[in-house]
């Protein structure tokens, strides 16, 4: 048998196999995106920060689950919905502090834009997929607890599986729509932060000390100031605006919130989560369209 | 068709004018472009690639517009740009395979294509190391193999030996001539003109925005002139061979007329007329170098495109 093996060099020869469209070329980059993000094919340190975070935001989940299995009678009132969103947002805040720094920033002082921009895509192209690569990721980050803890208490329910999905069926658009207003307002800061700077953890640490900075004075402005318009600086307590529209989505009041206070309604935070993204997105643009 | 062509190409950076109405057609093949800091090469190949929005004109590559059909001309070009463009914390394999992703090739095809590519620019052992751990003639080398592991028609490279060692600068132009061998055409900007002499048969000189020559490197390159030092005035002597059409230079006691079959007939038919002793004649070649810097003997002219 060994006798009749060849070892053949295949060598560089020309390529006259498919080419795929732009649509390709953007799922290379969101591909890309994941491993970047997620620390894969990369050194081990890469994946300790993405993979606990993970490991952090499912075991939230598990003791929700266990509490109701082992302890359900004893604690009745488990969190809603609505008040799963406040025990993981501060996660969720920190994965897109990890997140969106990581997608765009080593892509620019690594000059890997001019090998983008070499290839069939734009500059537009290549923003629009490392939007949908961090939206996915985050999506994929909040809702999988979410799922796992829908079933785990359908599962869990007096009433039956089937039953309890049947009762909670507004969860299921409910739930995506509060997490796509968590990824919009804090995903958009992110990159925004992230489009001005030359260092992915520089960049996390400025955007959350720029969430946390503006959320504290604006709460302490609206409690303390009694100068005329001093309420609209809760307008300004961004980290606050997915919270008081998922309050508005859900219909519940999950805690203490600076709009509120402030005496505005819960729509000023949907066109305030709107603005963000606008706002972000021209920073972005403006900063990227005159790159390589 | 043209590898690319420009028309009455235009580029200002403010008030700065980086080109200046420049209109060319080059052919396939190894182009040099050729110039000192500033002549405007790097401006040009960012407006081939797209990357630049010229001020006016209009330029073609591979017969796609660059204004209004980019996506099909980049899709068969490849670009090593003369910077940093490799992210340090991923394999050679892994950054290389992605870049022919981002061309259109299907992932499984682009790792089998990464690993031909690195193979080929002598990396093949060390693909799957992290970049962070390359030198910088590897890291030139991964810089071409991610310029052409799509295939592309022409790659354009800039500046591919800046920074290299004698002996890797000697590989890398190894290289280069190689890429002829899967007809894939070369546009090589670069300063140094014995790196143009070395893999180009054809040269765009640059020269503060314009082009100064624009042709075949034996036709512009290597063109020889005869030189001759007379004993008595030259004049009379150069003035027979204007009269026969010849191109006559007259410095001092010395003539010069660039070379061509049949020359050195009418200059001794010419020398006879006249009677003017020489003193010597000789054929001499002007470098690239000396046509660049427009010293030397005259110079032909520009060949027509």
């Amino acid at each position: 048998m060994s006798e009749q093996a060849i070892i053949v060099d295949r060598g560089y020869r020309p390529y006259e196999g498919p080419r795929g469209t732009l649509r390709s070329s953007m799922w290379a980059i969101v591909k890309d995106g994941y491993r970047r993000a997620l620390g894969l094919r990369r050194r081990a340190w890469s994946k300790v920060m993405p993979w606990g975070l993970i490991a952090l935001m499912l075991m939230i989940t598990m003791v929700v689950i266990a509490v109701a299995w082992f302890a359900g009678d004893l604690i009745p009132d488990l969190p809603s919905y609505a008040e799963y969103f406040d025990l993981t947002s501060q996660l969720g805040l920190l994965f897109v502090a990890l997140t969106g720094p990581l997608l765009l920033v080593p892509d620019r002082v690594n000059g890997v834009l001019a090998v983008y921009m070499s290839r069939p895509l734009r500059m537009s192209d290549y923003l629009l997929a490392k939007t949908a690569a961090l939206v996915s990721l985050m999506l994929t980050f909040y809702l999988v607890p979410q799922t796992i803890l829908h079933l785990g208490l359908a599962a869990l329910s007096d009433d039956g599986f089937f039953s309890y999905l049947g009762a909670n069926l507004d969860v299921l658009w409910k739930v995506p729509v509060v997490a796509l207003a968590y990824i919009a307002t804090h995903g958009s800061i992110a990159f925004a932060v992230s489009a001005f700077l030359g260092r992915s953890g520089l960049a996390s640490g400025l955007y959350l000390g720029f969430i946390i900075i503006t959320n504290n004075v604006a709460g302490l402005i609206v409690s303390v100031a009694t100068f005329p318009g001093a309420k609209y600086a809760a307008l300004f307590a961004l980290e606050q605006h997915p919270r008081y529209f998922r309050d508005w989505v859900f219909g519940t009041n999950a805690g203490f919130l600076i709009m509120e206070e402030a005496g505005f309604d819960a729509w000023v935070s949907l066109i305030c989560i709107m603005a963000i993204v606008a706002l972000s997105s021209l920073v972005v643009w403006r900063q990227y369209r005159k790159l390589p | 068709m043209p590898l690319f062509s420009v028309d009455n190409l235009t580029h200002n950076y403010g008030d700065v004018q980086a080109l200046t109405d420049i209109s060319l057609e080059v052919p396939d093949g190894a182009i040099g472009l050729v110039g000192a800091n500033g002549a405007g090469k790097s401006t040009l190949i960012k407006i081939l690639l797209g990357l630049l929005t010229p001020t006016s004109g209009d330029v073609q590559v591979l017969g796609q517009d660059v204004r209004t059909q980019i996506r099909q001309a980049r899709a068969r070009v490849g670009y090593m740009p003369e910077g940093d463009c490799l992210p340090i914390d991923q394999s050679a394999s892994d950054f290389v395979a992605y870049s022919a992703e981002l061309a259109g090739v299907p992932a499984k095809a682009a790792r089998r294509r990464a690993s031909e590519s690195l193979a080929l620019v002598g990396l093949g052992e060390e693909r799957f190391r992290y970049l962070k751990d390359f030198s910088t003639g590897m890291f030139q080398r991964v810089k071409l193999a991610q310029a052409i592991v799509h295939d592309p028609k022409v790659v354009f490279l800039d500046e591919p030996t800046a920074g290299l060692d004698p002996e890797g600068r000697e590989q890398m132009l190894d290289l280069v001539n190689r890429l002829a061998e899967y007809k894939i055409s070369v546009i090589f900007s670069t300063h140094i003109l014995s790196d143009i002499e070395r893999t180009c048969d054809w040269v765009v000189l640059l020269d503060n925005g314009r082009v100064k020559r624009n042709g075949a490197l034996d036709r512009l390159g290597s063109h020889g002139v005869v030189q001759i030092e007379l004993i008595d005035d030259p004049h009379p002597t150069a003035d027979i061979l204007r009269g026969r059409g010849l191109m006559v230079t007259v410095d001092g006691f010395r003539m010069s007329i660039p070379a061509a079959e049949g020359v050195t007939t009418l200059v001794r038919d010419a020398f006879a007329e006249s009677g003017a002793g020489i003193r010597s004649m000789t054929e001499t070649q002007i470098t690239l170098e000396e046509a660049f810097f427009e010293v030397g003997p005259a110079l032909p002219p520009p060949v027509p495109t």
